[in-house]
C-alpha cells in the first residue's frame, strides 16, 4: 500500500513542480486578481485530475482514497499553492449534497457544471438563525411547479461571486422547527435575488448577505422531499470535516517560520520568555496536526465517533488564536501599522492584526467554538443535554 | 510492533485497572510478572524488543491509577545496561524486578525508592556509571505527592561500573532523557484520563439546584475544553513516542505539554468537585500532587520549550 501511496506522492510533486503558480501571493493584492487566480488554479486543477479527489469514481478526477486525498492534500500544502476558497463549497458542499440527495437527472444538470468552474454558496444562516440554525425564517410557499420564496440569508461564504445557491427555507410552522424545513436549489441570477459582500473586521469580503424578494424557483430543484430539509442539510455541513483541517493544520505547521523570521527581524532570538512562546505553540501546532491525522486514521477505518470531528475543530481554532496572537504579540507596534491584504493567501499571511482577526471565522463560522463545545460535551461525553422548553415557558408569559 | 498498542493497553488496563494508589510492593510484582520492564529491550538480550510506544502504553496505564513505586527509574537503567552491552548478568536483574533507581532530575537528586535499590545510576557529562547502593548517603526528601518516594543520593567517591564514556555517553543521555520523558508524559495522560473520568462522573452525580451539575452549560464548556486539550496532547504523545527518530528536545517538549494538560485537568477537577476536592479523602488531590510534580521531574516546561522555541527559529 505504502508503495502506491508513495509512487503517487512522486507522481503529485511532478505535477506540481510544472502546474504550481509561482509568486501568487505577491500577485493576489486585488479580489480581481484573486478571483482570476483562483479560477485559473481550478481550472488548471480539473485538467490535471486533483480538483475533486474525494468525488465517487464515476466523475472525472474522482474516486481517490483517503488515504490517497491525504498525500495530495499533504504535497499541496508543501508546495503552498493556493487553497481553493472559490470553488471550495462547489466541490464539497454542494457536490456531496447532490451524490447524496440529487436525483440522477440533478446530478446530470449539475455537476459536470461544477468541474467547469461554476461556483456555488450556502444559504443556511440568517439573522435570527445563527447557531440556532433550525430557527431559520426564510419562506417559501408552493405555487404550482415553483416555490415563491421571501426572506434574508447570512454569512453565505463567496456569496457575492457565486452563480448557485444551497437554500434552506421553511415550508411549513407546524410540529418541531426542524420538520418544517426543506431543500432548495437556486440559480443566484432568478430575478428577485440581491447579493450584497459584508465587509469583515479585518477588510476581506469573503461573506455575502442574499435578499430574496418573491423569487420563483421550480419544484424540479427540490433535494429530497419537503419537509426533509433538515436531514439534507446534515449532510452538507458534514461535507468538509476531516481533510480540511488536516490541510490546514499542515499549512499551519508550514508557516512556523513566519513568526521565527518575526522574532528575528524583530531581534527577540535571545529572548528566553518569546523562544518559550514560540516552542509551546510549536507543540501546539505539531498537536493539532496530529489530531487531524488520528481523526483521518479513524475515519478511514470506520471508527469515528460522533463528535471526533468537533475535537479536530476546536483544537484547530483554538491553535490558530493562539498562532496570531503570538505574531501580533511580537510584531509589536508594526503589526498595528494598517497593511493591504493578500486575498485568499491563507489563515497565516504574516500580516498579523489582519490574520488576528481573520482568525475569530475559525471560531465562529461552520459552527462556533461554543457550539463544538456542546457537541463534544453531550454528544462525545454523554453529559445530559440543555432543556428544551425554555422557547415554551416564555410564550406562555 | 508484534504486539499492538491496544491489546497491550487492554492488558494493562486489566492488571492496573482497579482502585487508586493500588499497594506499592504488589505493584511491583505485577509489573515485573508482566514482563513491562524488559518491554523495550531487544529481544537478543532477552528483551521484547516492543520500543518506545511500549513504555508510554505502560506509564499511561501507572499513572491512571496513581502506582507507587520506581518503574520510570528502573526502565532507564535497564535502557542504560542495555545500550552499554556486556552487562547481561545486572541487565538480568534488573529486567526480573531488582530494584535498581536513577534521578528523574538531574545529578543524583530525585532518586525514587533509592532505600529499596540495590544499585543507582549516575549520569554526569562524559560518563555513566551504575553504583551499588550500600556505603553511599541516602537523604529522604518527603514530598506533597504521597505516591512517590524521592531521595538525594550522595556518592562521596565511589565509581562503580561505568557503562558509557564521552560521546557514546552523551548519545546515551539523550536517549534516556527522552524515555524518561515518554514514561512521565504516559503518567501524565493516564493521570489526566483518570481525573477528567471522575470530574465528569462527579457532575453527573451531583444535584445543585434541583438538576445535575452536568446540565450547566459553564460546566459542560469546561469539561469540553479538557477532552479537546486531552485528547491532543494524546494525539501528540502517540506520534512522538511511537517515531523512534524522535530526540530528547521533541520529547521533552511533548512532555511538558502532556503535564500542563494533566496540571490544567487536576487543577479543575479540584475547582468542579467543590469542598468535597479540597479534602484529603477525596482523591482529586492526589492527581494535583502528582501533576505538578510530573511538570519538574525530566526538565521543566521553560527548558523544553525554550529548546523548541530555539530549534523552531533556527529550522
Amino acid at each position: 500500500m505504502s508503495d502506491a501511496l508513495d509512487s503517487l506522492r512522486q507522481e503529485v510533486r511532478d505535477w506540481l513542480a510544472v502546474h504550481a503558480p509561482k509568486d501568487w501571493r505577491a500577485r493576489s493584492t486585488s479580489e480581481a486578481a484573486f478571483l482570476e487566480l483562483q479560477r485559473s488554479w481550478f481550472a488548471t486543477l480539473a485538467k490535471g485530475g486533483y480538483a475533486v479527489p474525494h468525488w465517487p469514481e464515476d466523475w472525472p478526477g474522482g474516486g481517490r482514497s483517503l488515504a490517497e486525498q491525504k498525500v495530495i492534500y499533504e504535497e499541496f500544502a508543501r508546495a503552498d499553492t493556493p487553497r481553493l476558497l472559490l470553488s471550495f463549497m462547489s466541490t464539497y458542499h454542494a457536490a456531496s449534497t447532490l451524490f447524496e440527495w440529487g436525483s440522477a437527472e440533478q446530478q446530470q444538470r449539475y455537476i459536470p457544471r461544477i468541474l467547469e468552474g461554476e461556483i456555488w454558496c450556502q444559504g443556511f444562516s440568517e439573522p435570527g438563525a445563527g447557531s440556532d440554525l433550525a430557527a431559520l425564517r426564510t419562506r417559501a410557499e408552493r405555487k404550482g411547479d415553483v416555490y415563491l420564496v421571501n426572506g434574508q440569508k447570512l454569512w453565505s461564504t463567496m456569496g457575492q461571486f457565486a452563480d448557485q445557491c444551497l437554500l434552506l427555507v421553511r415550508t411549513s410552522s407546524e410540529g418541531v422547527k426542524q420538520a418544517g424545513l426543506t431543500y432548495l436549489l437556486l440559480d443566484l441570477k432568478a430575478p428577485g435575488v440581491t447579493a450584497r459582500p459584508i465587509h469583515q473586521i479585518h477588510g476581506d469580503e469573503e461573506f455575502a448577505e442574499i435578499f430574496l424578494d418573491n423569487v420563483e424557483i421550480p419544484v424540479a430543484n427540490r433535494l429530497g422531499e419537503e419537509g426533509q430539509g433538515w436531514a439534507v442539510a446534515q449532510s452538507t455541513l458534514s461535507s468538509e470535516r476531516g481533510l480540511t483541517l488536516l490541510e490546514l493544520s499542515a499549512r499551519m505547521r508550514g508557516a512556523l517560520w513566519r513568526i521565527g523570521d518575526l522574532i528575528r527581524a524583530n531581534g527577540r532570538g535571545e529572548d528566553a520568555g518569546v523562544l518559550r512562546d514560540f516552542g509551546r505553540l510549536a507543540s501546539k501546532v505539531d498537536a493539532t496536526c496530529a489530531v487531524a491525522d488520528q481523526f483521518l486514521a479513524s475515519r478511514i477505518a470506520g471508527e469515528e465517533r460522533v463528535g471526533d470531528a468537533s475535537i479536530v475543530k476546536l483544537a484547530y481554532s483554538r491553535t490558530l488564536r493562539d498562532f496570531t496572537s503570538l505574531g501580533l504579540r511580537i510584531g509589536g507596534l508594526e503589526a498595528q501599522y494598517h497593511a493591504p491584504i493578500t486575498f485568499g493567501g491563507g489563515m497565516e499571511t504574516g500580516n498579523w492584526m489582519a490574520d488576528f482577526m481573520n482568525s475569530y471565522a475559525w471560531t465562529i463560522a461552520g459552527g462556533s467554538d461554543e457550539v463544538q463545545r456542546n457537541i463534544i460535551a453531550e454528544r462525545l461525553l454523554g453529559m445530559p443535554r440543555e432543556p428544551k422548553n425554555w422557547v415554551v415557558k416564555e410564550g406562555a408569559a | 510492533m508484534s504486539m499492538t498498542r491496544a491489546e497491550l493497553q487492554d492488558a494493562a488496563a486489566k492488571a492496573f485497572g482497579g482502585d487508586l494508589t493500588p499497594d506499592a510492593a504488589h505493584s511491583w510484582n505485577l509489573i515485573a510478572e508482566m514482563g513491562w520492564l524488559m518491554m523495550a529491550v531487544p529481544e537478543d538480550q532477552g528483551g521484547l524488543g516492543l520500543g518506545r510506544e511500549a513504555v508510554g502504553v505502560i506509564h499511561q496505564a501507572l499513572g491512571r491509577t496513581l502506582v507507587a513505586g520506581p518503574a520510570i527509574a528502573q526502565m532507564l537503567v535497564i535502557e542504560a545496561l542495555s545500550a552499554a552491552g556486556g552487562q547481561d548478568e545486572l541487565l538480568g536483574r534488573a529486567m526480573a524486578g531488582e530494584m535498581m533507581s536513577a534521578s528523574l532530575t538531574e545529578g543524583l537528586s530525585a532518586v525514587p525508592d533509592a532505600d529499596r535499590a540495590s544499585h543507582v545510576l549516575r549520569i554526569e557529562a562524559g560518563r555513566i556509571s551504575l553504583l551499588p547502593v550500600e556505603g553511599l548517603v541516602l537523604t529522604a526528601r518527603a514530598t506533597w505527592d504521597k505516591t512517590r518516594r524521592l531521595f538525594d543520593v550522595d556518592v562521596g567517591d565511589a565509581v562503580g561500573v561505568v557503562l558509557a564514556q564521552g560521546d557514546a555517553a552523551t548519545a546515551l543521555a539523550d536517549r534516556l532523557s527522552a524515555l524518561r520523558s515518554v514514561a512521565l508524559a504516559g503518567d501524565c495522560l493516564g493521570g489526566a484520563d483518570a481525573a477528567l473520568a471522575m470530574t465528569i462522573d462527579y457532575l453527573e452525580t451531583r444535584r445543585q439546584f434541583d438538576r445535575p451539575l452536568a446540565l450547566f452549560q459553564a460546566l459542560k464548556h469546561r469539561v469540553a475544553d479538557m477532552k479537546t486539550a486531552l485528547v491532543a496532547a494524546e494525539a501528540l504523545f502517540w506520534a512522538r513516542a511511537g517515531d523512534e527518530a524522535t530526540d530528547a528536545v521533541a520529547m521533552g517538549t511533548m512532555k511538558a505539554h502532556a503535564a500542563s494538560v494533566y496540571r490544567l485537568i487536576a487543577e479543575e477537577a479540584i475547582q468542579l468537585h467543590g469542598g468535597i476536592g479540597l479534602t484529603m479523602e477525596h482523591p482529586c488531590h492526589l492527581f494535583l500532587k502528582r501533576a505538578t510534580l510530573n511538570a519538574v521531574l525530566g526538565g521543566d516546561a521553560d527548558q523544553w520549550e525554550e529548546a523548541a522555541g530555539r530549534r523552531a527559529l533556527n529550522a
